[in-house]
Formats: C-alpha cells, sequence, structure tokens
C-alpha cells in the first residue's frame, strides 16, 4: 500500500500463427490497429510495427514458422503493448553476436534484432539450440 | 482435368473415402430398369425446385433452354445406374461443375440441388423396389454416387476461383513495379504496399531491366507508399541500389517520412550509399542535375 503504480494488467491477448510470408504482413498490421487504438503516436506506432514486422520475419525465416501473441496491457496510467514471438526452430548460436547487430546467418544486414531492441522499452529473449527461440517486446505510450 | 489432379490414383483415393465400391455400382446397375421407369418424375421435380427459386430461375430463360437442360439432366440420371465410375465418368462431373461456375451458380444452389435429387431419387426410385433390404441399400450406394460427384463440383469451384486469384496476382505483380521515364536517362519507381521477398526480386530484376534500356543514369525510387521500411526492406533497396550503381546510375531515395527517418536509424541501418530525400519532387529536381538538366522559370515575355 501507499504506492500509486498498479501492477501491469492484461486488457487482451491474442495469438496469431506465423507459417507463410504473407502472416508477417498480418501480425503488424494487427500491431499497427492495437496500437493506434491505444494512442500510442506517430512515432511509437511505427517503431512497434517496424518491430512486429522483423521479430515476425525472423520467426518465418529462421524459426521454420510459428507463433506471434499480442497483447494489451495498462498499469493504471499508461497503455501498453506486449508481443511475444515463438518458434520451434533451430535456436540462435551465437546470441551476443547476434545482439551486437551486422552479423547475420541468412546474408542480410544482421540488424534485426539488435535493432528492435533499440525500437522498445523492454526486449527478453529466450533461446535454446535445437529448442527454439521466443522474443518478448513491451512498447508503453508515453506519459 | 489436369486442372483438378485428378489422375487413377485419385480416383480411387477418393472412391475409397466415398466408400463407393464396386458393389454400390452393380447395386445401382440392378435397379436400373425402375429408375428409367422414374426419369421423367424425377427430372420434372428437380426443374420445379429450380425454377420455384429466384437465385436459379434466372439461370433458366425460356422453355426451349428448360427442355434441352432436362434431356442433359436426363443422360446424368441415367449415368448414375451405369455402373461406372472412371475417369471418364469423373471427367464428365468436372466440365458440369466448371459450367455451373462459369455461370455463376453458388455452391449453396449445387448443394441444395443435390438434396432435392436425393429426396426425389427416394420418393420415386427407391421406394419402387420391393424388396426393403435391397432398397435401403440402394439407397446407401446412391448417396455415395450423389457425395462423390458434389465433391468433385465443389473442387471444381475451388479450383476455378484458384485460377482467377492467381490470374489476379499476376496482373498485380506487373503492375507493382511501373518504372516510369520521367526525363531522358531519368526513370522513377514508386513503390507501393507491402514488399515481400518475391516482389522485391521483381524490384531488382525490373529497375536493372529498365535501367538498361533506357541508358538511365539515375532512378528515383519512391518508398512513400510503403508502409512499413524494416530491416529487410532496407536491405532490399541497398542491394538494388549497388546493383544499379554497378551498371552505371544512381539511386533517389524518397518519400521518406519522419517516423520512417526515425525507425531507420533506431534501426541501425546505414543507407549512405544512396542518395536520400523528403520528397518526390526534390528527388527530381536531384536527378535532372545527375543528367545534367534542370527546372527554369519561363522567361518574362
Amino acid at each position: 500500500m501507499g504506492s500509486l503504480a498498479f501492477e501491469s494488467q492484461t486488457l487482451s491477448s491474442e495469438t496469431m500463427a506465423i507459417d507463410r510470408e504473407e502472416d508477417i504482413v498480418h501480425v503488424r498490421k494487427r500491431a499497427r490497429m492495437l496500437a493506434q487504438a491505444r494512442g500510442f503516436d506517430a512515432f511509437a506506432c511505427a517503431a512497434l510495427t517496424t518491430a512486429a514486422s522483423e521479430l515476425a520475419r525472423n520467426v518465418w525465416v529462421h524459426g521454420g514458422g510459428g507463433q506471434a501473441t499480442l497483447e494489451e496491457l495498462s498499469d493504471g496510467n499508461r497503455f501498453g503493448i506486449r508481443m511475444v514471438f515463438r518458434d520451434q526452430g533451430p535456436g540462435i548460436a551465437d546470441l551476443e553476436r547476434a545482439l551486437q547487430g551486422g552479423y547475420s546467418t541468412a546474408r542480410s544486414l544482421g540488424l534485426g534484432l539488435s535493432g528492435t531492441r533499440r525500437l522498445v522499452e523492454d526486449f527478453a529473449i529466450d533461446t535454446r539450440p535445437g529448442e527454439g527461440t521466443r522474443v518478448t517486446i513491451t512498447k508503453w505510450t508515453r506519459f | 482435368m489436369a486442372r483438378l489432379g485428378f489422375d487413377e490414383r485419385e480416383l480411387q483415393s477418393r472412391r475409397a473415402i466415398f466408400e463407393l465400391h464396386d458393389e454400390d455400382l452393380q447395386r445401382l446397375t440392378a435397379i436400373r430398369a425402375i429408375a428409367e421407369r422414374h426419369m421423367a418424375e424425377v427430372v420434372d421435380g428437380f426443374y420445379a425446385l429450380l425454377l420455384g427459386h429466384p437465385g436459379t430461375r434466372r439461370f433458366l430463360t425460356d422453355d426451349a433452354q428448360v427442355a434441352r437442360l432436362k434431356r442433359t439432366q436426363s443422360a446424368y440420371f441415367l449415368q448414375l445406374f451405369d455402373g461406372r465410375c472412371d475417369l471418364p465418368y469423373v471427367e464428365n462431373r468436372i466440365r458440369v461443375g466448371a459450367v455451373h461456375e462459369r455461370i455463376g451458380l453458388a455452391p449453396k444452389w449445387y448443394i441444395a440441388a443435390y438434396r432435392r435429387y436425393l429426396a426425389l431419387l427416394l420418393e420415386r426410385v427407391v421406394l419402387d423396389i420391393p424388396d426393403r433390404a435391397e432398397a435401403l441399400a440402394a439407397y446407401q450406394s446412391l448417396k455415395k454416387i450423389v457425395a462423390f460427384d458434389m465433391s468433385i463440383a465443389i473442387d471444381t469451384y475451388i479450383a476455378a476461383n484458384l485460377e482467377s486469384l492467381g490470374r489476379h496476382q499476376a496482373a498485380i505483380r506487373e503492375l507493382s513495379t511501373p518504372v516510369i521515364r520521367v526525363h531522358e536517362r531519368l526513370l522513377l519507381l514508386p513503390l507501393v504496399g507491402a514488399i515481400d521477398s518475391q516482389r522485391a526480386q521483381q524490384v531488382m530484376e525490373m529497375v536493372l531491366v529498365r535501367v538498361i534500356e533506357e541508358k538511365a543514369r539515375a532512378i528515383i525510387i519512391d518508398i512513400a507508399g510503403v508502409p512499413v521500411v524494416d530491416t529487410k526492406v532496407a536491405d532490399h533497396l541497398l542491394k538494388t541500389t549497388a546493383a544499379v550503381k554497378l551498371i552505371g546510375a544512381q539511386t533517389i531515395l524518397t518519400g521518406i517520412s519522419a517516423q520512417v527517418a526515425r525507425t531507420i536509424v533506431q534501426l541501425g541501418v546505414d543507407i549512405s550509399s544512396m542518395h536520400t530525400l523528403a520528397r518526390l519532387s526534390e528527388g527530381i529536381e536531384l536527378g535532372l542535375e545527375l543528367v545534367g538538366k534542370r527546372i527554369a522559370p519561363k522567361e518574362p515575355s
């Protein structure tokens, strides 16, 4: 008691499959819709949509498909969007290098993970070789 | 035929799904004489249903046409009791499905019509078979072949829809990379919509072909209509720029919104190999400069 901060509360949760390339577009469109509806400004919307695009693509390209769970949060003062991306792919062998950026196993820019990390407030990754990867990101509306 | 991938193997597997065995076909052949006796009633009853609903009546324009269709229907009716369910039979069913799809008859009518057909067969033909056990068995066999036919008709609808979807996609793909000649040796590609891997490849190829064709010195790529510029899209743009550079031209990227600019920087993407500008008009000015031209105000007369 005595604290003004509320526990963050989940307002909604939905899970989408990422099995085809088109699903990347579906996931990021949904992310943009939720962010706009919860009053995120244009920069935050762009950041969240881009982050969704990056991580959904990772699930499709590196994980061989998986799921995205999109949640709307509230901590009493602000709204938040949390997105969890899961795959049962090979996992990331050298996580430190992948998070540094400029390292790619797919002959691309290799900035997906490191870049996405800078687009959101909270970024957590859990990867196990041979078992898969789970990335959780959260972005909050500004006060 | 090829469109549905219907071959002997598919035929056998589908007959197995519907449990449509040779005994069923034989049972139907055995009641052919009774069926023939009631053919006119079944066909007339069937067309009474079709003429009774606006949804199907609109396809039946005059008496001559109805009479012709009734003859086709009679032929189909007899085929059910021919004891044959082979590739020519299936081919025939596919043709019938395709005709109905083409005239725009919705599948619900197809299924409803088959329901009525079965009811008529039960009332007129099956109940006329003296032995009750035999009648029941014959009815089961009839249901199998009718369901089998229906499955082919529905597949035909789906195949036709997929085909038209494929045609639309091809058309959109063709329209989605319009490389426009702005001026001598200056090209413009306005990109609109999501850029997936297939489209990215097509953009690259189209740009290279057109740059060579037009002996272009510069190409403006406007991304104002691209909803999300993530590292993949940036990567495609950078690769296209590198390839364009190899054939002696420069790339000017325009239509970058404030949000996209900030996102690209946050992602850590280095796009310094391209000329970048916020507005398309500025891109055109720069492009003209690169080909040795400029826009000048009209001389006062």
